[in-house]
C-alpha cells in the first residue's frame, strides 16, 4: 500500500507544478467573486479539471502496477507468456476475449435521438409549439362549442408542427452530413505490428495484441501498446505526443525509476520509436493504456459555447422577447376590447408566428455549412459548423512553430567558406541555388557535402521534384544530399565514381563522421579523407583552412574570422556544421592501404578546413505574408514551441512574429549595455519567454506579458504549459485559435474558443478535441479561414436584416387586424409560405456575397459589442424598411378591396359581421351583398395581394442588403449570380403559389390579377433608392449620428 | 451629480434627434400612404366596383335571421319567444310601405327592367301585399302564433345581374309530412323586373325582391326540428349547388316550434 502511495505522488509531480499553481489562481478568483460572480463557473471548471488529474494520476499508476520493477521471467510467469514463444494463438483469442481489442474506444457520442429532439426545441422551436398547442386547444374549445370551421386551427397546429419537425430533421441532417466529414476522415489505415506467437513471428493487426504479447518494435514504428521493454538496442523513443518533452528518450531494458511514467524500460502506446529496436511485453492495452485514460479524459472537458452560438442564441431572446412581449401586450389589449379569449389567443399565434422567422435559423445552418465546404476547400476541415465564425472573430492565435510555421525539414540556410557567409534558397520548391559557386573552395566544399553523407534517396523516385523525393537518413544528412543534388545534380553517381573505402558514422562522442573515398580524377590515385562535424570540434583538427582554394595556414585571425561565423549562424538559430578534407599522400596510403576504423590507421587531424553550411527549418514560403495579414487583421499570433528560444525567436523574425523593428527586454539590455533588470519592461514589445521561466511565473506575472507585449514567442515549453497560455489570452477575453498535434495538446484544443489540429502530423486525439483541422498543417490556412469567417459573420448579418425585414410586414397586419377591425389582410399559413417558401432560397445567396472591402484590415470583433444582431440592425429592419413595407402591402390590400367593392372606409371595424358565418348578406360599399364565402375568397384574395406585394419588395430587400456601407454599384449588381437565383425563385415560386396552387383553398392562395403584382413596385423601389441615401451618408460623414444610427 | 448631468446632457439630443428623425420618417410614410390611396381612390367610380367577378352569382338570404345558427325556436302560444322575430320581420318590411314606395314606378312584369342608358335610375315598386298572409297586414304576428310562422327569402343584390329564365324560390323538408310549404308570390316567383341593380348611389331606392315562404306546421310535428332547405331554381345563371359555398343560391335552416 506504500508502495502504491509514493507512486500517486510521483506521478502527480509529473502532471506538474501547474496544479498548485492553479489553487493560488482559485483563491484570487473567489477573492474576484466578492465582486462578480461571472468568473464562478469558469473557476468550478479548472477545479473540476484539476480533480480529474488528479483521478488520472492514481488510476494511471494504478493501471501500470509494478510491471516495471518485474523481471522478465517473472513477467513471464505473470502473463503466461514466453519470451522467446510468445503465446499460443488459443491463448492469445482466449484473452482477446476477454480485454476487448485493443483501440481506444471512441468519445462517447450523444445518442442520435438526443441530438434530434435537441433540434426538436432548440431556437424558435419552444415558440411555434407554443403556437401549435395554442391552436390545438382553440380546436378542442370551438369544437367543444360545435363551431362551424374549427378545423381550421387543428390544421394550423398540425402545420406549425410540421414546421417545427421539418426545420428540426434539417438541421439535424446538415448536422449529421458534416460530423460524417469528419468521421470519414478520421478513419485511419490500421497499424500493423510485429508480434511473435507460437514461436513464429507474425505480422498482425495493432488492434489484435493482447496482454502477455511479445512485440518487436523498430525505428520509425507507432509503439501499437503499452510495453514493458525486455530487450532493447539503440532505442529511443518520442514521447512529445504523451509528455510534451520534445527530445527523444532513450529506452532500456533497465528499472530506472519509480515511477512507471518515468522509468526507461515502458514504452507507451501511440508514441513513436525513433531509432533502435526493441522487443517487449505488452502490459496494457486499447482503453487501459495511459493515453486511453487520457484520452477518456479529454473528452469529459467540456467545450465552451461558440462565439457564434452565444450571437444566435441573443437574436433568439431578442426576437422571441419582442414576439412574446407583442404577443402578450396584444393578448391583453384584445382582451380588454372585448374579443373574446379564444379569438385572442387565434392573435396571439398569429402574431407568433408572424415575429418567429421559422425558416432563418436552417437559413444560418446551411450558410455555415457553404462556408465549411468553402473552408475545406482551402484546407480547413470544420468539424463543429459554428467554428466557421470562430475562426473569423479569433483575436489570439497560439501557433505550433514545427510543421505550421515552418516546412518541417532541415533546408541548408547559410554556407561559409573563403571567409564569406553566403545565403541558400530555402523555399519549398527551390532547383536551382543562386550563390556564387565560381570559387574552388565550393568545388572542394561540395565534394565533402556529397561524400561524407549516409543519406541516401528511396529508389524510383527520378521524377519527383528533389524537395519532394523521400531521403533514408536523419534531418541534416537529408537536407545535405538534397542541397547537393540541387547544385550538383545526380548525388549517386558522383559517389558511386568516388567509391567509398572506410567510414566512421556520426557518434555523439566524437562529434563528426568521416568518410575516405577514391577520387574520380583517374590521374589522381591520392586517397580523398571527408569529415564533418560540430564546427568547433572540425576545426580542432585542422591546421590549416582553404580560402579561393588554396590551403593557408590556420592562424587566429582566420580563427577568429571562424568564430565570427559561427556565432554569426548559431545567432540565427541554426544548426552548423563544419567540413573539412584531406588529400592522403599516395605514397603513405597506396591503392591497397587497408584503412582499419577501429584502430584509425590514418590522419584525423592537421586537415585542411573547407567551410560551414548551417541549417534550419526554414518557414513556409506563404506564411510571412500570412503572419502580416493577421497583423493588419489586427490577430496577434503568438508562438509556442518546444523548440529552444534562439531558434524560435529566428523563424519568429523571419516570419514576423517579431517584426523587424521591435526588441525585447534582453535585445535593449544589449543594446544599452545595462543588465536585464534595468529594463523598462513596458518599452520592449517584443517578449520570448522560456518554458522555465513560465513555471516559476504567477498568473499575474503571465498576464503582464500578455499584455505588455504584442509579439510574444514561447519557447521550450511543454504542451501543458499551452494550456496555461490560452488560459491567460482568454483572460485577457480574446478569442483564441491553437493549433496542437500531440495528445497531450487536447486540453489546450479543448480549452481554446476554436481547437485547431494538424492533419498530417496530427494524432487522433488532438483531431478529436480540436474544432477543426488544418489539412496541410500550414499557417496561411488558418488565415484563410479566417477571413471565410469574418465575411460569413457579415453575410449573415445581411441574412438576418433580410429575413426579419418581412417579419413586420407580416405582423403589423395582425397589429391592425386587431385594433381597426379589418378583415385579415394575411393569413397564417401564407405567412409561412413567405418564411419557409419564397425567403429561404435568397436568404441562403446573401452568403454567397463578397465582402465590401477588405475584411483582413480590420479589428477582430469584440465579443461584447459587435454583436450579430445589434440595436441598430433590429431598429433599421423593424422600424424603417420593414414599416416601408408594411405600407406598400396595406396598399395593394386595399386596392384589392377598394376595386372589388369595399372602400377602405365600409372596412374599419367591420371584423365580427365579416367574420359571422351566419350573415350572407354582407353590404359592400356599392350596396351589393356578399356571402361569407364570397367574402371569405376575397380575404384569400386579399392575401395573395399582401403576399405578393412582400414578395416584391423582398426583392427590393435582397437588393439593398447585399451592402451595408457600399453602394449597390460599388458591390455590382451582377458580381453574385446566386443572388439571381434567389430573385428568380422567389418570383417563381409566388407564381407558383399564386397560380399554380391558387384552387387549393386550403392553402389560402387565389389567382391574382396581374397588375397588383405591382402595386408595392414603387415601394419597392423606395426601400432602395432610401437605402442608397443611407449608405451614401454613412460613406459620407463616417463617425456622424446618422452613421452611429443607421450602420448595422 | 455631475455624472448624471453630463448624461442627461449627451443623452437628451440624441433621443430627440432620434424622435425627430422617426417623426419626419413616417411622417413622410404617412403622407405618402394617404397620397397612393387617395389616388387609388381617384380611379375608381363612385356608381360601379371596377370588379365583381368574386361575385358571379347571388347568394340567398332569409328574414328573419336569429341571432344563432339559422334556428327558429319559438312556443306560439308565447308571444314573447317570438317577438324578435316579428319585430325584426316588421322593421325590414318599412322599407316595403307604400309610404316609403312613392318614387318608385310600377314595371312591366316578366321583363328585365334595363336602363342603362337612362341617367337617373327608377326602381320597380314592390307590393307588399304580394306577401299574402306573409305581408304582416293581417296577422301582426307573421302567422308566428297561429303556427304557420313565415319566413322572407331574399337574393343578394349583385350589381348588373340579369337572370335567365323564370327564377323562383323553391323550398324543401328533409321531414316530410311535417310541414306545407306555402310561397307569395305564388310558386315562390322572382320578377325580372326588378333586374338589374344599379348599385346604391345610382339605384338609391331600389327593393330587392322577396319571397315569403309560409310553414304550416303539422300540429303533431311540434317539439320536432323541421330542417327546410330553399333553392333558387329555374335560372341557368343562378347557381344553387356550389359545394363550398353553402349560401349560394341557397339557404338552410331549421325550425323549433312548440306549443
Amino acid at each position: 500500500l506504500l508502495q502504491k502511495k509514493s507512486d500517486v505522488y510521483s506521478v502527480e509531480d509529473l502532471w506538474d507544478k501547474r496544479s498548485r499553481k492553479t489553487d493560488i489562481g482559485d483563491e484570487e478568483e473567489k477573492y474576484k467573486d466578492l465582486k462578480g460572480n461571472k468568473k464562478k463557473r469558469r473557476q468550478k471548471t479548472l477545479r473540476k479539471k484539476w480533480r480529474t488529474f488528479y483521478s488520472l494520476s492514481f488510476s494511471l499508476s494504478f493501471g501500470i502496477q509494478d510491471d516495471h520493477k518485474l523481471s522478465a521471467s517473472e513477467l513471464e510467469e505473470k502473463y503466461g507468456t514466453s519470451v522467446n514463444k510468445g503465446l499460443s494463438s488459443a491463448r492469445a483469442a482466449e484473452i482477446l476475449a476477454r480485454d476487448g481489442p485493443n483501440s481506444l474506444t471512441p468519445p462517447k457520442a450523444t445518442p442520435e435521438i438526443v441530438k434530434f429532439l435537441k433540434q426538436m426545441v432548440g431556437g424558435f422551436s419552444i415558440l411555434l409549439w407554443i403556437g401549435a398547442v395554442f391552436s390545438w386547444i382553440s380546436f378542442g374549445i370551438q369544437l367543444a362549442q360545435g363551431a362551424e370551421s374549427p378545423f381550421d386551427n387543428l390544421y394550423l397546429g398540425v402545420v406549425l408542427a410540421l414546421v417545427v419537425i421539418l426545420t428540426g430533421i434539417f438541421a439535424y441532417y446538415q448536422e449529421a452530413k458534416s460530423t460524417n466529414i469528419m468521421a470519414s476522415f478520421s478513419k485511419m489505415i490500421p497499424q500493423q505490428a510485429l508480434v511473435i506467437r507460437d514461436a513464429e513471428k507474425k505480422e498482425l493487426p495493432a488492434d489484435q495484441l493482447v496482454v502477455g504479447d511479445i512485440v518487436e518494435i523498430k525505428g520509425g514504428d507507432r509503439i501499437p501498446a503499452d510495453i514493458r521493454l525486455i530487450f532493447t538496442q539503440g532505442c529511443k523513443v518520442d514521447n512529445s505526443s504523451l509528455t510534451g518533452e520534445s527530445e527523444p528518450q532513450s529506452r532500456s531494458c533497465d528499472f530506472t525509476h519509480e515511477n512507471p511514467l518515468e522509468t526507461r524500460n515502458i514504452a507507451f502506446y501511440s508514441t513513436t520509436c525513433v531509432e533502435g529496436t526493441a522487443t517487449g511485453i505488452v502490459i496494457n492495452t486499447g482503453d487501459r493504456t495511459v493515453i486511453g485514460r487520457i484520452a477518456s479524459l479529454t473528452s469529459g472537458v467540456g467545450n465552451e459555447k461558440t462565439p457564434i452560438a452565444i450571437e444566435i442564441e441573443h437574436f433568439v431572446y431578442l426576437v422571441a422577447g419582442v414576439a412574446i412581449s407583442i404577443g402578450v401586450l396584444f393578448f391583453i389589449i384584445s382582451v380588454s376590447m372585448r374579443y373574446k379569449i379564444l379569438d385572442s389567443i387565434i392573435f396571439l399565434i398569429g402574431i407568433i408566428v408572424a415575429n418567429v422567422p421559422e425558416g432563418l435559423l436552417a437559413t444560418v445552418t446551411v450558410s455555415l455549412s457553404l462556408t465549411a465546404k468553402r473552408m475545406a476547400k482551402k484546407n480547413c476541415l470544420v468539424k463543429n459548423l459554428e467554428a466557421v465564425e470562430t475562426l473569423g472573430s479569433t483575436s489570439i492565435i497560439c501557433s505550433d512553430k514545427t510543421g505550421t510555421l515552418t516546412q518541417n525539414r532541415m533546408t541548408v540556410a547559410h554556407l561559409w567558406f573563403d571567409n564569406q557567409i553566403y545565403s541558400a534558397d530555402t523555399s519549398e520548391d527551390q532547383t536551382t541555388q543562386p550563390f556564387d559557386q565560381s570559387s574552388p573552395s565550393w568545388t572542394a566544399l561540395s565534394k565533402i557535402v556529397t561524400l561524407c553523407n549516409r543519406a541516401e534517396f528511396r529508389p524510383g523516385q527520378e521524377n519527383l521534384p528533389i524537395m519532394k523525393r523521400v531521403v533514408v537518413g536523419d534531418a541534416s544528412e537529408t537536407a545535405l544530399l538534397k542541397f547537393a543534388e540541387v547544385i550538383l545534380g545526380d548525388v549517386m553517381s558522383i559517389r558511386a565514381r568516388n567509391r567509398k573505402v572506410a567510414e566512421i558514422p556520426f557518434n555523439s562522442t566524437n562529434k563528426f563522421q568521416l568518410s575516405i573515398h577514391e577520387t574520380d580524377d583517374p590521374n589522381d590515385k591520392r586517397f580523398l579523407l571527408v569529415m564533418k562535424g560540430a564546427p568547433e570540434r572540425i576545426l580542432e583538427r585542422c591546421s590549416t583552412i582553404m580560402i579561393n582554394g588554396k590551403e593557408e595556414p590556420l592562424d587566429s585571425e582566420k580563427a577568429e574570422a571562424f568564430q565570427t561565423a559561427y556565432m554569426e549562424l548559431g545567432g540565427l538559430g541554426e544548426r552548423v556544421l563544419g567540413f573539412c578534407h584531406l588529400y592522403l599522400p599516395e605514397d603513405e596510403f597506396p591503392d591497397t592501404y587497408p584503412f582499419d576504423t577501429d584502430s584509425m590507421n590514418f590522419p584525423t587531424s592537421n586537415l585542411c578546413f573547407v567551410g560551414l553550411l548551417s541549417m534550419i527549418d526554414p518557414p513556409r514560403s506563404t506564411v510571412p505574408d500570412a503572419v502580416s495579414k493577421c497583423r493588419s487583421a489586427g490577430i496577434k499570433v503568438i508562438m509556442v514551441t518546444g523548440d529552444h528560444p534562439i531558434t524560435a525567436k529566428a523563424i519568429a523574425k523571419s516570419v514576423g512574429i517579431i517584426s523587424a523593428t521591435s526588441e525585447t527586454v534582453e535585445d535593449i539590455a544589449k543594446r544599452l549595455n545595462i543588465p536585464v533588470e534595468q529594463v523598462n519592461r513596458r518599452e520592449a514589445t517584443a517578449a520570448v519567454v522560456n518554458g522555465m521561466e513560465l513555471k516559476d511565473m504567477s498568473l499575474q506575472q503571465l498576464d503582464e506579458i500578455l499584455c505588455n507585449h504584442s509579439e510574444i514567442v514561447f519557447a521550450r515549453t511543454s504542451p501543458q504549459q499551452k494550456l496555461i497560455i490560452v488560459e491567460g489570452c482568454q483572460r485577457q477575453g480574446a478569442v483564441v485559435a491553437v493549433t496542437g498535434d500531440g495528445v497531450n495538446d487536447s486540453p489546450a484544443l479543448k480549452k481554446a474558443d476554436i481547437g485547431i489540429a494538424m492533419g498530417i502530423a496530427g494524432s487522433d486525439a488532438a483531431k478529436n478535441a480540436a474544432d477543426m483541422v488544418l489539412l496541410d498543417d500550414n499557417f496561411a490556412s488558418i488565415v484563410t479561414g479566417v477571413e471565410e469567417g469574418r465575411l460569413i459573420f457579415d453575410n449573415l448579418k445581411k441574412t438576418i436584416a433580410y429575413t426579419l425585414t418581412k417579419n413586420i410586414a407580416e405582423l403589423c397586419p395582425f397589429l391592425i387586424y386587431i385594433i381597426a377591425s379589418i378583415p385579415m389582410p394575411i393569413g397564417t399559413i401564407t405567412i409561412l409560405f413567405i418564411d419557409l417558401g419564397t425567403d429561404i432560397i435568397p436568404s441562403v445567396a446573401l452568403a454567397y456575397e463578397k465582402a465590401e472591402s477588405d475584411i483582413m484590415n480590420r479589428r477582430p470583433r469584440n465579443k461584447r459589442k459587435d454583436r450579430l444582431v445589434n440595436e441598430q440592425l433590429a431598429v433599421y429592419s423593424y422600424l424603417q424598411i420593414g414599416i416601408m413595407q408594411s405600407v406598400g402591402a396595406f396598399i395593394t390590400y386595399f386596392t384589392v378591396y377598394a376595386e372589388q367593392g369595399f372602400l377602405p372606409s365600409t372596412l374599419l371595424g367591420v371584423r365580427v359581421d365579416w367574420e359571422n358565418n351566419a350573415i350572407n348578406d354582407f353590404e359592400d360599399s356599392y350596396g351589393q351583398q356578399w356571402t361569407k364565402y364570397q367574402r371569405m375568397y376575397l380575404q384569400w384574395t386579399g392575401y395573395t395581394a399582401f403576399f405578393v406585394s412582400i414578395t416584391i419588395q423582398q426583392v427590393a430587400d435582397l437588393i439593398i442588403r447585399k451592402t451595408r456601407r457600399n453602394s449597390i454599384f460599388q458591390q455590382g449588381l451582377f458580381r453574385n449570380k446566386v443572388i439571381w437565383v434567389g430573385i428568380f425563385s422567389q418570383i417563381g415560386i409566388a407564381l407558383i403559389l399564386t397560380y399554380g396552387l391558387g384552387h387549393v383553398t386550403a392553402l389560402n392562395f387565389t389567382p391574382l390579377r396581374f397588375q397588383y403584382w405591382f402595386v408595392a413596385v414603387p415601394f419597392a423601389i423606395l426601400i432602395w433608392v432610401y437605402d442608397e441615401v443611407r449608405k451614401l451618408f454613412i460613406r459620407r460623414y463616417p463617425g456622424s449620428w446618422w452613421d452611429k444610427n443607421m450602420y448595422y | 451629480m455631475k455624472n448624471y448631468k453630463s448624461l442627461k446632457q449627451v443623452k437628451l439630443p440624441r433621443v430627440g434627434l432620434i424622435l425627430l428623425f422617426y417623426l419626419v420618417f413616417y411622417g413622410f410614410l404617412a403622407a405618402l400612404f394617404t397620397f397612393t390611396m387617395w389616388v387609388m381612390l381617384q380611379t375608381l367610380s363612385s356608381d360601379i366596383p371596377k370588379y365583381r367577378d368574386r361575385i358571379s352569382s347571388p347568394g340567398l338570404m332569409i328574414s328573419p335571421k336569429p341571432d344563432t345558427a339559422l334556428e327558429f325556436y319559438f312556443n306560439k302560444s308565447d308571444a314573447q319567444s317570438y317577438a324578435e322575430y316579428v319585430s325584426t320581420l316588421r322593421k325590414f318590411l318599412e322599407s316595403y310601405d307604400d309610404s316609403k314606395q312613392s318614387q318608385n314606378i310600377n314595371c312591366t312584369p316578366g321583363r328585365i327592367f334595363d336602363q342603362n342608358d337612362v341617367a337617373v335610375k327608377k326602381a320597380c315598386r314592390f307590393n307588399l301585399s304580394e306577401l299574402g298572409q306573409c305581408s304582416g297586414k293581417e296577422d301582426k304576428t307573421f302567422g308566428y302564433s297561429k303556427g304557420t310562422p313565415c319566413v322572407l327569402v331574399k337574393m343578394n343584390r349583385i350589381i348588373g345581374l340579369k337572370p335567365e329564365g323564370e327564377p323562383r324560390i323553391h323550398c324543401t323538408s328533409k321531414e316530410e309530412g311535417m310541414v306545407e310549404i306555402n310561397y307569395f308570390p305564388p310558386e315562390g316567383l322572382i320578377d325580372l323586373m326588378y333586374f338589374p341593380y344599379y348599385g346604391k348611389s345610382l339605384h338609391a331606392h331600389y327593393l330587392q325582391p322577396l319571397v315569403a315562404v309560409q310553414l304550416a306546421i303539422n300540429s303533431n310535428s311540434t317539439k320536432e326540428e323541421i330542417a327546410i332547405e330553399c333553392k333558387i331554381l329555374g335560372s341557368p345563371n343562378l347557381k344553387n349547388e356550389d359545394d363550398r359555398d353553402k349560401f349560394l343560391g341557397r339557404i338552410a335552416f331549421k325550425v323549433q316550434m312548440t306549443e
